[in-house]
């Protein structure tokens, strides 16, 4: 009987009230390619932080071959964990072996001894089976190379444990069977590999077990031979099919279409056409980082597209959008995913902050009209419901709900045409995120043509007529009515075929 | 009506509880960051009147607000740029120059409105290149100014000769570097006039408006459907628009211009502005604040030169004071963002 390699006992930890980890434990045996599953926010990174020791759990204890060790990056690292980071650690200026190096460059009375150095990575290199010169910057390399080299760094380090953050999500299919090969080479060696991914095929393809996490709660823990990606899936999601349909959308009829994006394409999407018409709500449904943000600053102007063509039609009249102004000149309203360094000036009031996106038609001479501008923006805010609406407040002195009403608030005094919203409740309490649901319907009600990225599928699915599914900057499908729910936009999201079509 | 509360209650963030010791160490810095340059200005003042010997007179005093004017004048059209947040303007130095120079080589040449005129088409080319290459280019302030500084100044050596200009001892500007209303020299009150007009273009008109909000957000700023480029131009044209005066005045207290006339503009300029208050990080700062570290700097130096400190220590005791204000700015700013 073998000893778990890795073992994580009970392990909790909070955020702020919120249970980012709720009791879960884990254990990997040598040779096991172990997943990680889980929707976005489901706790996956927080525990694998806690792992690898960068993140302290508020209870509960890591073990080492059946030791318990400390929690710190140094000891996790000393015990042989490894983590392969979501975000790339690399240093683009240094070079491919440097880079490997990091951190245990091989050194004598203080100097670097380069040529051992090089020798030791070109070692790892073809452990893990991939070709590239030593002495290459990382800026050079394309982002599958430096998906490898950051592994290569980790591997190096001759781990009894690795762990793996999402390391497809910016892989061609081509790159991303390379590296699951390679995993399973690894594993073979005895390696114990853990395998966070929202991709299904791919955990069906190279894991033996799965661990499923849903709010922060181990909610499976199989072999893989007993599971279904159906399966899977539903204990992803959890949710009976408890929504309200009585808070869903009702279907109407579409308006003229007022925007048309055809042939989207920018870093991240892949060539998109989208539609929304007067009157309709469009739901971007997907994982975090699929594209869906990316896409949007694409259609509005607010980045750069390489390919595509974007107009909007108001009243008849249809113009072309060649960037950013002149969407906003075309009626776009844009409430960002990051309200506080996007959407507001947290240090302005609530007063200037509605103030900015109107001040020609509140201010056409240019000079600020005192008395008019609070009385503006005092209308606005209680229309949005921001309590209290007191206009000469800073609006950093506001909570998270409050300060996405006054995003709101800010755009709705130009009676937008077309208003994107991004993740519109993120961090936002229950109340506030009523509201603010309430609110979009009207605006769509009045018709105005509304899009809204959201990771939160319940609230995707009760605001949206349309969903579009995106995936790896493309839209895997559309769902609408009765076909979209949790489930049929998840399996989508992860990259299953659609269930039951 | 009771929900009404409960809500109200929950809208407002809660301040942590763990918080509260830290936060009064930590408002002192604050308060000094916002307030500091008051209380100073007000204990210098006083230590000057009652233990500085001559600091007390009516002589004195304008005196200090009528040598105080060309720095200050151009401090406060700067403190548009540096609202705008991580930007300065160097090439104050070759502006203040280049105006004062024009004003009375022209004029000796053509007469005062042909000067007027050119003065100000070298001001606005400028205000231009500086904003566009900063603003829409997104080029580093500090080294496009200084090339800024490097070229203006070469410019006016090769057409002034290098040589000082004299003005006619009768003329225009000869009187208007002598003259006073009442007591306060005509120098001292055109700086009152710019911090009027200038405090109304910032407080009160669209524009400054954006100029304040940019600097705080610019991110925000640009997503509320603004060309930011133009308001970080608009700054820059300012700016140019203030050292163009500032060389006026300077030239006719003397009534000689000469292409160095203005050396040391850029960073005393500076200093008055991180000084009273206006921070270098954007969005934080005001017009009479820039006044008033005018004030403070000239009154400082006015003191020590009084108490015969030697100009080397005078320069030290400056440049101490704007890494202080600076730190503080940046403490302050920390203390802020918790």
């Amino acid at each position: 009987m073998t000893i778990p390699v890795i073992e994580a006992r009970n392990i909790v930890k909070s955020f702020g009230g919120v249970r980012a980890v709720d009791t879960v434990s884990v254990s990997v045996m040598p040779g096991e390619i172990h997943a990680v599953i889980g929707e976005n926010g489901a706790g996956k990174s927080t525990l694998m932080r806690i792992l690898a020791g960068v993140e302290t759990p508020d209870s509960g204890s890591v073990l080492i071959d059946g030791t318990e060790i400390e929690n710190s990056a140094r000891d996790s690292i000393d015990a042989g964990i490894s983590l392969v980071h979501q975000e790339l650690s690399l240093i683009p200026e240094m070079t491919v072996a440097e880079n490997i190096m990091l951190g245990t460059f091989p050194t004598a009375g203080g100097w670097t001894k380069s040529r051992k150095m090089k020798s030791i990575a070109a070692e790892t290199l073809k452990e893990i089976g991939v070709e590239v010169d030593l002495d290459e910057r990382i800026s050079r390399l394309s982002v599958a190379l430096r998906q490898f080299v950051e592994i290569a760094r980790a591997v190096a380090r001759k781990p009894k444990v690795l762990i793996l953050d999402e390391p497809t999500a910016t892989l061609t299919p081509a790159e991303t069977d390379y590296l699951l090969t390679m995993l399973q080479r690894l594993a073979s060696q005895g390696l114990a590999i853990i395998y966070i991914s929202h991709r299904i095929p791919e955990v069906f393809k190279i894991c033996n077990k799965v661990t499923i996490l849903r709010d922060g709660k181990l909610v499976a823990n199989d072999s893989i031979d007993n599971l279904t990606p159906d399966k899977v899936i539903d204990q992803m999601v959890g949710r009976e099919l408890k929504l309200d349909l009585s808070q869903r959308r009702q279907a109407h009829e579409l308006g003229e279409v007022v925007l048309d994006a055809k042939g989207i394409k920018a870093p991240k999407v892949n060539g998109i056409d989208l539609q929304v018409s007067r009157g309709q709500i469009v739901g971007l449904g997907g994982l975090v980082g699929a594209g869906r943000t990316e896409l949007i600053r694409a259609i509005i102007g607010a980045d750069p597209k390489s390919s595509g063509r974007v107009t909007i039609t108001s009243g008849g009249k249809k113009r072309i959008i060649t960037g950013y102004l002149s969407a906003i000149k075309a009626g776009v309203a844009y409430i960002p995913e990051e309200r506080r360094t996007d959407g507001l000036a947290l240090t302005m009031t609530v007063s200037e902050n509605i103030f900015l996106p109107n001040r020609n038609q509140v201010a056409p001479s240019g000079i600020m009209p005192k008395g008019k501008i609070a009385a503006f923006a005092k209308e606005l805010s209680e229309k949005v419901g921001l309590r209290p609406p007191e206009v000469t407040r800073d609006a950093g002195k506001y909570s998270g709900g409050n300060q996405q009403k006054i995003v709101i608030a800010k755009w709705l005094g130009r009676n937008p045409t077309f208003i994107v919203l991004d993740e519109p409740t993120r961090g936002v309490d229950v109340g506030a995120k009523a509201e603010i649901h309430k609110l979009v319907k009207e605006l769509a009600d009045n018709g105005t043509a509304v899009l809204v990225i959201s990771s939160d599928l319940p609230e995707l699915l009760e605001l949206s007529d349309l969903i579009h599914v995106v995936r790896d900057g493309k839209i895997a499908g559309t769902l609408a009515g009765a076909e979209a729910s949790e489930k049929s936009v998840m399996s989508l999201a992860a990259g299953e075929k659609l269930v039951g079509a | 009506m009771a929900k009404e509360t409960f809500t109200q209650a929950m809208s407002v963030a809660p301040e942590p509880q763990d918080a509260k010791n830290e936060k009064q160490k930590t408002s002192f810095i604050a308060f000094i960051a916002d307030k500091g340059i008051f209380v100073f200005t007000i204990v210098l003042v006083l230590t000057a009147v009652f233990f500085v010997d001559g600091f007390a007179s009516l002589q004195n005093v304008t005196d200090v607000f009528h040598r105080a004017a060309p720095i200050g004048i151009v401090a406060l059209g700067m403190t548009f740029v540096v609202i705008t947040g991580n930007y300065l303007d160097l090439s104050v130095v070759a502006q203040a120059a280049a105006a004062g120079v024009i004003l009375i080589a022209v004029s000796n040449a053509y007469n005062l409105i042909v000067a007027f005129a050119v003065a100000f088409v070298v001001a606005i080319v400028f205000g231009l290149v500086n904003g566009i290459a900063v603003g829409y280019f997104k080029a580093n302030a500090v080294i496009v100014t200084l090339a800024t500084t490097y070229i203006g100044l070469g410019l006016l050596r090769l057409l002034s000769g290098g040589s000082q200009v004299f003005g006619p001892a009768d003329g225009p500007i000869a009187t208007f570097g002598t003259s006073k209303l009442g007591p306060f020299p005509y120098s001292a009150v055109v700086l009152v006039v710019v911090t009027l007009i200038l405090t109304f273009v910032l407080t009160k008109t669209n524009f400054g408006f954006m100029i304040r909000s940019f600097g705080t957000n610019s991110s925000a700023t640009r997503l509320a459907g603004t060309n930011t480029g133009l308001i970080v131009i608009g700054a820059f044209l300012v700016t140019s628009m203030a050292a163009m005066f500032g060389g006026f005045v300077l030239a006719a207290f003397s009534n000689t211009a000469v292409s160095n006339m203005a050396s040391g503009f850029d960073f005393e300029a500076l200093a008055a502005i991180i000084v009273g208050g206006t921070s270098v990080f954007g969005g934080k700062g005001s017009v009479p604040r820039t006044l008033l570290g005018v004030v403070f700097v000239s009154i400082l130096s006015n003191v020590l030169v009084l108490v015969q400190v030697s100009y080397g220590l005078q320069q030290v005791a400056i440049g101490s004071l704007i890494v202080l204000a600076v730190t503080v700015d940046a403490l302050g700013r920390r203390v802020s963002k918790k």
